[in-house]
């Protein structure tokens, strides 16, 4: 029963980062946002915060989709909550992609309190990948033998 | 006998050496390589964060392929960690699997 005390007053540190369909408007993304919330704090988390990083293009087609919109989330819980957050994500149909990562162990709750919710613009730039900011590896081109045949 | 045997593990041991990577020493004759430091150990503020695209481009090939130490010049640990925040993004589509030539 002290056990039990104990690992409620100590949380884990979990962050989620999501994608969820481009054509979604800010109404959907809210929704989406408050079913989160909801989850975590029901369960005895501690929600912090939703940063949304807003419409990006993807690296690779999601969903059939070239774009999505990310959204980060923060909270504190204990594992048995990442697997109902991630279970009600698998059943949401907005929701493309998602991944959770604990980012600590054994937080005080009251150290972390929330913030408001951050919304960045997305940059909807189509800029292929690499570009011109790779220099300064010396011999780059030399030393990756593999890479022969890509001019080709 | 015992005199072949000294003379005989000599230059394999000097071929070894030379094959090893010299640090800032010259390389297999191609020049004089620079010297490379994990560029994570050099700034202490610097973080392997598997959502940070600029930074984890850096040590991608613009083919999508994880750029081998010896090139990136990481150290042991930090290039795990690159490894590995590489591969999480990837499952984000924040780094591409790979890059068909066009």
């Amino acid at each position: 029963m002290a056990e039990a005390v104990k690992s409620a007053a100590k949380l884990r540190e979990y962050e989620t980062v999501f994608l969820v369909k481009p054509d979604l408007t800010d109404e959907n993304v809210d929704k989406v946002k408050d079913k989160l919330r909801g989850i975590v704090n029901r369960d005895g988390g501690k929600f912090l915060r939703f940063t949304i990083w807003g419409k990006k293009k993807t690296m690779y087609p999601v969903a059939k989709q070239p774009r999505a919109i990310y959204i980060h989330a923060h909270y504190l819980g204990n594992s048995a909550m990442v697997a109902e957050v991630e279970r009600n994500m698998r059943n949401f149909d907005e929701v493309t992609r998602f991944m959770s990562k604990r980012l600590a162990d054994d937080v005080n709750p009251e150290s972390h309190q929330p913030q408001e919710d951050l919304k960045l613009a997305g940059e909807d730039d189509n800029k292929p990948f690499g570009g011109a900011e790779r220099e300064g590896f010396g011999g780059f081109d030399n030393d990756m033998d593999d890479e022969g045949g890509y001019s080709a | 006998m015992s005199t072949m045997s000294p003379e005989k593990k000599r230059p394999a041991k000097k071929d070894n050496d030379g094959d090893m990577e010299g640090g800032d020493e010259k390389r297999g004759g191609r020049g004089f390589a620079r010297r490379k430091v994990c560029r994570f150990c050099a700034d202490k503020n610097a973080k392997v964060d598997y959502k940070d695209q600029s930074t984890l481009k850096y040590f991608v090939t613009e083919r999508g392929k994880i750029i081998p130490r010896r090139i990136s010049g990481n150290c042991a640990l930090h290039q795990r960690a690159v490894a590995k925040a590489v591969k999480q993004s990837r499952g984000l589509a924040l780094i591409p699997y790979l890059v068909l030539a066009s």
